[in-house]
Order: structure tokens, then C-alpha cells, then sequence
């Protein structure tokens, strides 16, 4: 069943007089449970595509339907609640509160929907085990490492039990190291939680962790590359270059 | 409020540099609001208080219209009880007599202002309610009884001891019928009534003393106190027209003679400059506020951005903000009652040393320190409200983004638009000062804030022109930092536009208070010259007779003498209205030779020796500049006065320029006055000093001879001035502070705006300092930036200051009809600019070390 739909998705922006088409009718599902990776070169749309498809932005033209609600009909209030409980973001820079603990700042989202975090403590206790930060749960953000704060930052994604969790170059700021931690992390809460998940990458390594990848080129769709389970890291990594390879070509 | 807890609360906690920054507007705001508010309160009361002491509490006046000296019948009280607002009705009657073994004086004089008298000067009176209106000191026995007809007297202590009269004794006085005796009761201090007619000057129940000098029924005068003890000038104004209406014709109903006009209008006057004052420390207060919380939206537009993509409404992001505003807006106000109550401690001191006046006894109005708090509070709201619905707006991209981007709004690029129209609208409201006399403080106030924001809204719009200009210039004084620096002043307009503002207020409040301090200094200037000219100025307590003429011109050395009265005429204007005004009787010719008036026009363009030969000649007088503008008067016409005669008609001979009395002045000949005013005596003797002849040797000669005998006090012209000068220095130091507190704001709102670009710029400082910028470069850099906005804050701070001052003084003679000229300090614009430029620099050091301190690892790794 699609927790996610796009069809025909445009968006267009104007620059210094020209009208720069950064998508170009976009067609896209994402299956419940799924975890998709989107790649493309800079300028493909890969960012734009996110934004749209968390309601952050509105498309020129098409429709997005998340968790049952068609973005086009609902007013920016609405698109803010379906935001609230139906996506979680993780952003390439953390984008923490400096001034609240690690467990606050992964409660934020409950509080913003005006409830007692008290009655949240168990799930708070399961992301907060499930990205492993159960002992830096009070600590603020300038006491935790890059993929710390990250981890954070999915958890606080993952504590409304969010339809879709969208994630944009969740590993653009670390080092392999740690970036390999939190995509194990990603797939772990996918497999073990069963949480649908999009990562916008560019990096080959973790677009590995995906079931799906979709490659866009120009605003376009240009291929889709799906793994088979069985298929290990090294083997779905060399799969994406080779296609990135010869989408450039 | 888990939520606001989290992230209001925790904010402040956590961030306190910040939080400071931003509520130092607030509390900066209330306390000069408070400060300002109470030492305006404070000033006012004392300057009344000072004319109360010697005129007495009454508001008003009544009297016999007609100089007949017979007074009127007391039942006229029963009438003037009937209008409404009189609190207290205080009857009076004056007579003059000799004690019995005194040789009677030569000429009992004609009293003007009650207090010239000669001779012991007695006043019948309610001992009920006479308290209520004059000041008596009893020093040494009791005040009269409550019955009117007791045989009792009460005296000046010092005329007492003179007299060698002590209590119990019986006082036999000159009556009409022979010699009366009243029993000494008691002696009060030579304070406040007691200093009538320079101490010889006593009370006596009313009853008694009609009976004893055959006035029975009879009163001289009724002194009105209004029943609203905080009453205004309006109110009272309102009161004498309704009394006046009340009583007729045949009544006089007046301000007391030094409650006159002129000090209602010289009171009024302070009121507008403090008013204004007041009015551009809110304007600054809400300004700062409004800074502190737009400049809080903008550095945390991501963090409302992210707040937005997990699913905050625009409206629980705006009411962050709002109650962010409450809780900064409660703590400011809190410490900023504090601060201005200090403040006003201060300034208080400042006006006893200005006024002479022990203000301790003023207390802190309550309602004023709940007012400026409230004040505080809504002005956060208020200005807070504007940013919090910016950060309502702030999409959820702006949270992906590295650096949120600062959209060009419609501040601007199109403010300049609203800034012009606010200025022209303001700009001819305050010239034109449409508003109701009892709302025209207030709403010349909104005038005056409408004219700031005005020229906050030129800002914005202006900055590229400033940036290119001084681009060079910032490149040369600070090199290549001095070029980014200055390149940087364009990336943020909108805090660029609040920082400028800020000093743009600050150099133009300065440049006011110095030029209005400038211009009233001129302005009493040519007064003192004219008013008080000759070497040496002889005064008394009492008016002095015309013998003394003769014998201050036997003194060695002088070598003339021009007395001068003052007295209060009625004339009618040439469509027959009815006019008060001031004679000032000069014997013409002496009077050119001491000191000289400044010819306007003369008729028929005749020489000045002329115009003072006919008025020599009699039935010729002179009028001010500001009469004959006022009532389109000019040499030739004839002006009609009313004198003892009756009304007369006298010729103008010339007008002349003359600011006494607001310009209200007629000048005629002694002659005149004796013939048609029946008066001949002097206020003052002007006494010019041979040339090559010493000027305090003939002052100390004058108060050897005749000091003593005539109660004269004998003055240098230049002892006059300075002393007055050094008056001006000390009530202008107020205003000063006031000044220097506004660049406190100014000094402030730099160092905030600098350090929240410092924080919001950390990345970028980082990656300066990584490809190679030394920290002292990145100090240039911050400073360059600051000394810019010095120099544009400096610069339109000077042009707005001048064009305020303009304006003040104009509206300020709209207002009152009080006419300043305007003189602009050169010195002092060139000083403004400096000071802007100077503290610019200040401000930034703190924010620049800090820039320069920045750990580039950290910086270029945050997010």
C-alpha cells in the first residue's frame, strides 16, 4: 500500500528573469514500510523533490498525496498538522535546539502538538534506545558529537510514529564512520520498526542501505534501481555508481 | 507551558547575553520614560511652588474693574460662590497707614502690585481662611482669632523688633479718624505673605480693619483658589472666564500679578520642551524594543524554521514570540522601574541645583511608576508583534537552508514611500498644531514619534548610496577588512536601518537640546541687553520714588540715569477688542542715553530722534515688533488705552523690537504716565558710568549713599548676565543628561546589532580566519562596519536634529507665542557627527574581540 504518491509533480522557480523548471513532471510511490534513497547530480531536483513530497513547499502543478491527504486541498494549517503527525524530517545540519537536553529536543514534536511528554516516555525510551543515545538522554547539544546530535535529530523524527520520515543528506556532515552508524540506523528503524523512509544522498554508500533507489536527471525521473535482499552493501554500492556512471554519461 | 517553559523560558535562562541585549531596550525604555515623567512632575510642581511661596496659592483674583481705591461690597461673594470649581474664596482689604508716633510719608504711592507701598501696609482678613491662601510663618505668639471684629494685630517679626513692639503690646496706627490701637498677638516670619511691602506689613481681622478706616462692607480683593489641586492652566483660564461672566463688567477677575500670562506661558513653554522630550524617550524605548525582538526573529529563523517543519502552526510560532515579548517585557519593566527611579533621583538633583528648590519632599507618584511599567509592557507587545507574526511567516525551508536568506520586504524597498508622507504629515502638524489646547502636549508628542519613524523609513533605501560612497574611504582608513566590513553594512538592511535609527535619534536629540539651549541663551540674551541696559541696574523690593532720579545723578562718576516703570495697561486693538498688555514709561531721552531701543519702523520713515522727541512730547507711543505683526499696528495709527482718564487715544510713533512680556510691551513717555496713569514711581534706574570710571566703584558709592534707605539692590549689568548665564548652564545640564542618555540608547543598540551579527556570522568569521584573515584583521573588519553606521547615524542625525530643532522652536511659538530665534552651534552639529562616529566605534570593540576570538574549527563546523 502507497503511503506516498506524486504525479506529474512540477516546480518551477524564477531566477534573475529566467524561469528555471526544477522539476519536470515527476511520477513517484513509496510503498509502506519502504525505504527509498533518491540520487541525482546537483540541480537534479533531488531537494526540491523532498521539499514537496514533506509539504514544505507547493508544487506548480501536480499532486502529492501523503497518508490518505491530498496536499493541493489542504490550507497551510492543515499541511502543517498532516506535517506534524504524518512526516519526520532529518536534516543534514542537526537543526537542534542548543538550548534543550537531547531527550527534550527528540519530545519537541509532541509538545508543539500540545501534549504531556510524560505520557510519551515509552516510546521516547524505544527511539532513544533504538538510535542508541539512552545514556547522553539529558545531555545538550554542544555535548554530543555530529552523529549524536544526528541520532537526535532521527529520533525526534521517529517519535510521532510518523507515516514517512524524510531525511536530506542525513550524512552530508559526518565522517564514513559515524555516516555509516546512522544509515545502519535508518535501516535498522525500517526493518525493525517498520518506518517508511526517503533519503535524499548523493553519497553512494548510503543510498546502499535503500531498497529502492531513484535517480533523477533534470527534474525528471531518469531510472530506478531496485535491490533484491540478498544483494550485500558492496554489491548495491557498485550497483549505484555504475548507474550514476552512466547517467552522466 | 511545557512548551513555553522549553522554550521560552530555558531560552532566556540559557542564552543571557542575548536576553540582556534585548531586554536593555526595555529597560532603557521605562526608566527614561520614568525618569523623564517624574523630573518633568517634579520640575513643574517646584516652579509653581516657587511663584506659590511669594504670590500666594490663589488661581485667581477678583477686584473693582474701576481704580477708584474704594473697592467693592463683600456681597458679591454670595455671587462668585455660585460658580462652579472654587475650592476657596479668600476676602481681602488693603490699606496703607503710619504707626501713630511715625512721621507720615510724604506720598502715600499709587499700589500696583500691592506690595510698594512705604509705610506699614495692613491687610484685613478671614483668619478662617486666609491660611488657605497665603503663607504665614507665626514665629512668637498665636495667629489672629477666628472673629472677624477682635482689636488684634498680627506683624512681621522684623518690623516688630524695628519698631521695638513686642507681644501684647498695643499697636496705635493712623486711621482717618485719628489713632486706633490693636493688640500684638503674634509675629510671623518675613517668608511668604510677611514679605509684602518689603516686611512693614501686617494682618488684622477683616471686620476690625473696615471699621477702623471707614471701609465698612468693603473689600479690595477676593483671592480664588480652584478646587482641583492638580489644576491646569485650562482649567484655570475656564474658571476666570466663568466667574468673569458671573460677576460683569464692573469686576476684574485676574491671575495673580506673578501667576501672570507670562509665567503660565514660560511654564507652558518648559512643559512643551519636557513633553517632547518625553515623547522621543518612548519613541526610543519602543524603538529599542522593537529592535531587540526583530533582530531575536532574525537571528533565529532557522530555529522557528525547524519549528515549523515538525508541525508548528504560524500561530503557536507567533504566540512563541508574543509570550517571549510578555516575559522579557515583565522582567524589563521590573528592572527598568528600578533604573528610572534612580534615574529620576538624579535628574531631581539636577533640578534643585537648577531651581533652588529642596525637591526632596516630592514623592515617587505612583501612578507614573504604574503607568511607565504598563507602558514598557505594551510597547513589547506592541512592538514584539511585528516580528512574531515575521516569525509566523518564516517558511520551513528556511530551516534546510545553511544561512536563512533575508528577503528583501517591502520595508525596503518601498518604506521610503510611508517615510516621506510621515514626514511631510508630522512636519505640518506640529507647524500647524491643529490640536485641542488640553491634548496638544500628547498629540504633539505622536507628532514627534510619527516624525522619527519617518525618518526610520528614509533609511533603508539609502544604505546602498551610503555603502558605495564610503566604500573607498572605508577601504583606505581600514584596508581590505575596511572594504568587507563595509560591503557587509548591505547584508542586513532592515538591522542595519534599526542600528542607524537608533544613533540617527540619539546625534538629533543631541543636536536639539543643544541647539534650543543655544537659541533660548541668544534669546535671553537680547532681552537681558535691552531689558537691562546701562552699567549698573538699580532695583528695590519696593518701588522707588522719583527723588532718588536726582540723587543717583549726583553721584560721582554716572553719567545718566533712565528710570523705568512697568505697570499693566488695558488698550483696544483697532477693531475695538479688548487687550491686556505691559507700559513701560522710560523718560525717552535718558533712556536713549543709557541703553537704547532697537527702532523697527518710524513713522514716515522719520530719524529715531524724532520718534523719541515725540514721544517726549507727549500722547506718543511706542510699540513692539510682535504688537504690530500681531494686530497689523504701524507708526501713525493710534492706539487707544485705557488710563484713569478713560480710554485715549495715543499715536504710534515707531515700532520697536522688543521680546519682554512675550512682545506685549508698549512703551511711552514718564510724563505720560504721570498725567494719564497717575503713577510716579520707578521699578528699576538704569545708570550709565562715565567712561574711564570704575563701575563697581559708583555700584559701591550708589549702595553706600542710598542702599540702606531705599532698600536698593545695586547690580553690575555683567554681574546680571553671568549670574543668569550660570542659571541657563545649570537648567540646560538637564537636558543634557537627557541627551546623553540617548546616546547610551544608541551606544547599546550598536553593540547589540554588532554582537548578533557577530553570532550569526560565526561560520563565516571561521572560514574568514581559515583562509588566512589575522584576528585583527576581523577586528577592522566589525569595526569598519560599525564606524559606517557611525557615519550615517551621525550624519542624518545632525540633518534630522536641525530640522527638529526648526521645527520646535517654530511649534514651540505656535504653541505659546513665545518667539525663539533659532541659532544653529555650528560646533556642536560638527560635535554630534564626531560623537556618533566615536561611540559607533566604542560600541564595536566588545563585539569585535569577540569576532576576533572565534575558535575556526568550531566555527566552520557548526551548524
Amino acid at each position: 500500500m502507497s503511503v506516498l504518491t506524486a504525479e506529474s509533480l512540477t516546480r518551477q522557480y524564477q531566477l534573475g528573469g529566467h524561469v528555471v523548471n526544477a522539476l519536470a513532471g515527476v511520477d513517484f510511490s513509496v510503498s509502506e514500510g519502504e525505504f527509498v534513497g533518491i540520487m541525482g547530480p546537483s540541480g537534479s531536483g533531488k531537494s526540491t523533490l523532498l521539499h514537496l513530497l514533506g509539504g514544505l513547499d507547493k508544487p506548480s502543478d501536480g499532486e502529492i498525496t501523503l497518508a490518505g491527504n491530498k496536499l493541493s486541498l489542504l490550507n497551510d494549517k492543515e499541511t502543517t498538522l498532516v506535517r506534524r503527525h504524518n512526516v519526520g524530517f532529518v536534516f543534514q545540519f542537526y537543526n537542534l535546539l542548543p538550548t534543550l537536553s537531547a531527550e527534550e529536543n527528540i519530545l519537541l514534536p509532541i509538545l508543539i502538538d500540545g501534549k504531556d511528554g510524560k505520557q510519551y516516555q515509552k516510546r521516547l525510551d524505544t527511539v532513544l534506545k533504538l538510535v542508541g543515545l539512552e545514556s547522553r538522554r539529558s545531555h545538550k547539544p554542544d555535548q554530543l558529537s555530529g552523529g549524536e546530535q544526528q541520532r537526535v535529530s532521527i529520533a525526534r523524527a521517529m517519535i510521532t510514529e510518523p507515516a514517512i520520515v524524510l531525511a536530506d543528506e542525513p550524512t552530508g556532515n559526518l565522517d564514513s564512520k559515524t555516516g555509516k552508524i546512522i544509515m545502519e540506523l535508518l535501516r535498522r528503524s525500517c526493518d525493525e520498526l517498520g518506518q517508511t523512509i526517503i533519503v535524499v544522498t548523493h553519497d553512494p554508500r548510503a543510498a546502499a542501505y535503500a531498497d529502492r533507489v531513484v535517480f533523477l536527471q533534470d527534474g525528471v525521473v531518469a531510472s530506478q534501481i531496485a535491490f533484491s535482499e540478498l544483494d550485500d552493501l558492496a554489491v548495491r554500492r557498485q550497483t549505484v555508481i555504475d548507474a550514476m556512471v552512466e547517467l552522466e554519461a | 507551558m511545557t512548551l513555553t517553559r522549553l522554550l521560552i523560558l530555558r531560552s532566556i535562562k540559557e542564552r543571557p547575553l542575548r536576553m540582556l541585549l534585548s531586554s536593555f531596550g526595555i529597560i532603557l525604555g521605562v526608566a527614561s520614560i520614568l525618569a523623564i515623567g517624574v523630573t518633568n512632575q517634579a520640575a513643574l510642581e517646584s516652579v509653581t511652588r516657587l511663584f506659590a511661596d511669594t504670590s500666594g496659592k490663589s488661581s485667581l483674583i477678583i477686584t473693582s474693574a474701576d481704580s477708584d481705591g474704594q473697592g467693592f461690597n463683600d456681597n458679591i461673594m454670595g455671587r462668585a460662590d455660585r460658580v462652579a470649581g472654587i475650592g476657596v474664596m479668600a476676602p481681602s482689604l488693603s490699606v496703607t497707614t503710619v504707626l501713630a508716633e511715625e512721621l507720615p510719608p510724604t506720598e502715600i504711592a499709587f499700589s500696583m502690585f500691592g506690595m510698594d507701598q512705604g509705610g506699614l501696609s495692613l491687610m484685613g482678613i478671614d483668619p478662617q481662611v486666609d491660611g488657605q491662601v497665603r503663607e504665614y510663618e507665626l514665629v512668637n505668639g498665636r495667629f489672629l482669632s477666628e472673629r472677624l471684629d477682635d482689636e488684634e494685630i498680627v506683624l512681621v517679626e522684623t518690623f516688630a523688633i524695628e519698631q521695638n513692639l513686642t507681644l501684647n503690646d498695643w499697636v496705635e496706627i493712623t486711621t482717618p479718624y485719628g489713632i486706633d490701637k490693636l493688640r500684638l498677638v503674634g509675629l510671623i516670619a518675613e517668608e511668604g505673605a510677611g514679605r509684602q511691602n518689603n516686611g512693614a506689613f501686617g494682618v488684622v481681622p477683616l471686620e476690625t480693619l473696615q471699621k477702623y478706616f471707614d471701609r465698612n462692607r468693603s473689600l479690595d480683593q477676593i483671592d480664588v483658589v480652584i478646587d482641583k489641586p492638580d489644576a491646569s492652566s485650562a482649567d484655570v483660564q475656564q474658571l476666570k472666564n466663568a466667574l468673569q461672566q458671573a460677576l460683569g463688567t464692573d469686576y476684574a477677575v485676574l491671575f495673580p500679578a506673578s501667576q501672570g500670562e507670562r509665567v503660565v506661558q514660560m511654564l507652558g513653554n518648559y512643559q512643551i520642551g519636557l513633553n517632547f522630550l518625553s515623547g522621543m524617550a518612548l519613541f526610543v524605548g519602543a524603538f529599542l524594543i522593537y529592535n531587540a525582538f526583530s533582530m531575536t526573529v532574525v537571528e533565529r529563523t532557522r530555529e522557528f524554521g525547524m519549528l515549523r517543519t515538525v508541525g508548528m502552526t504560524r500561530r503557536q510560532v507567533t504566540r512563541q514570540v508574543m509570550l517571549e515579548a510578555s516575559v522579557l517585557g515583565l522582567i524589563g519593566s521590573a528592572i527598568g522601574i528600578g533604573l528610572g527611579i534612580f534615574l529620576a533621583r538624579g535628574l531631581s538633583v539636577v533640578m534643585e541645583v537648577v531651581l533652588g528648590q529642596d525637591l526632596s519632599r516630592i514623592e515617587l507618584p505612583i501612578d507614573l511608576v504604574i503607568i511607565s511599567g504598563l507602558v514598557g509592557l505594551i510597547v513589547t507587545l506592541f512592538a514584539a508583534a511585528i516580528p512574531a507574526w515575521q516569525a509566523g511567516k518564516i517558511s520551513p525551508l528556511e530551516a534546510l537552508r545553511i544561512r536563512g536568506i533575508s528577503k528583501e520586504g517591502w520595508f525596503i524597498s518601498d518604506g521610503w514611500k510611508v517615510g516621506i508622507a510621515l514626514l511631510l504629515v508630522s512636519t505640518a502638524l506640529l507647524l500647524w498644531n491643529p490640536f485641542p489646547y488640553d491634548a496638544q502636549f500628547r498629540l504633539g508628542s505622536v507628532a514627534v514619534i510619527a516624525l522619527f519613524f519617518g525618518g526610520t523609513f528614509m533609511i533603508p533605501s539609502s544604505v546602498t548610496y551610503w555603502e558605495r560612497g564610503m566604500r573607498g574611504i572605508m577601504r583606505r582608513l581600514y584596508g581590505n577588512s575596511g572594504l568587507i566590513g563595509s560591503l557587509n553594512l548591505e547584508r542586513s538592511k532592515m538591522r542595519t536601518t534599526l542600528t542607524v535609527a537608533a544613533l540617527m535619534i540619539g546625534v538629533s536629540m543631541m543636536i536639539v537640546v543643544w541647539t534650543m539651549t543655544e537659541s533660548f541663551k541668544g534669546d535671553l540674551e537680547e532681552w537681558l541687553d535691552g531689558y537691562i541696559g546701562g552699567d549698573i541696574y538699580v532695583t528695590s523690593s519696593v518701588n522707588m520714588r522719583t527723588d532718588l532720579w536726582q540723587r543717583l545723578q549726583s553721584v560721582e562718576g554716572v553719567q545718566a540715569v533712565a528710570p523705568v516703570r512697568y505697570f499693566e495697561v488695558k488698550w483696544y486693538t483697532p477693531d475695538g477688542a479688548e487687550e491686556d498688555g505691559l507700559f513701560m514709561a522710560v523718560e525717552p531721552l535718558a533712556y536713549n542715553e543709557v541703553t537704547s531701543f532697537v527702532f523697527d519702523q518710524t513713522d514716515n520713515g522719520v530719524s529715531e530722534e524724532a520718534a523719541l522727541l515725540e514721544m517726549e512730547g507727549g500722547d506718543t507711543i511706542f510699540v513692539s515688533s510682535v504688537m504690530a505683526e500681531k494686530y497689523g499696528l504701524s507708526p501713525g495709527d493710534s492706539l487707544e488705552l485705557f488710563t484713569k482718564t478713560g480710554k485715549r487715544p495715543f499715536v504710534i510713533g515707531a515700532v520697536v523690537v522688543d521680546f519682554y512680556n512675550n512682545g506685549l510691551v508698549i512703551d511711552g513717555s514718564w510724563a505720560d504716565m504721570r498725567r494719564h496713569f497717575r503713577l510716579n514711581d520707578a521699578n528699576a534706574y538704569m545708570v550709565k558710568v562715565n567712561e574711564g570710571i570704575s563701575i563697581d566703584t559708583v555700584k559701591a558709592d550708589i549702595d553706600d549713599l542710598f542702599g540702606d534707605r531705599y532698600h536698593l539692590i545695586v547690580e553690575s549689568n555683567l554681574a546680571i548676565q553671568e549670574r543668569v548665564n550660570v542659571l541657563m548652564d545649570q537648567a540646560y545640564s538637564m537636558f543634557d543628561i537627557l541627551a546623553l542618555i540617548a546616546m547610551l540608547v544608541a551606544f547599546l543598540g550598536i553593540t547589540n546589532t554588532l554582537t548578533m551579527n557577530v553570532m550569526e556570522r560565526i561560520r563565516e568569521i571561521g572560514m574568514l580566519r581559515s583562509i588566512g584573515m589575522s584576528r585583527g584583521q576581523v577586528i577592522l573588519m566589525v569595526l569598519a562596519e560599525a564606524g559606517l553606521m557611525g557615519v550615517i547615524g551621525g550624519v542624518v542625525g545632525v540633518i534630522f536634529g536641525i530640522l527638529l530643532s526648526r521645527i520646535f522652536l517654530l511649534s514651540m511659538t505656535a504653541m505659546s507665542g513665545y518667539k525663539l530665534e533659532f541659532i544653529l552651534p555650528i560646533s556642536r552639529v560638527v560635535m554630534g557627527f564626531l560623537i556618533a562616529v566615536i561611540i559607533a566605534h566604542i560600541a564595536a570593540v566588545f563585539p569585535a574581540n569577540r569576532a576576533a576570538k572565534v575558535d575556526i574549527m568550531e566555527a566552520i563546523h557548526q551548524d
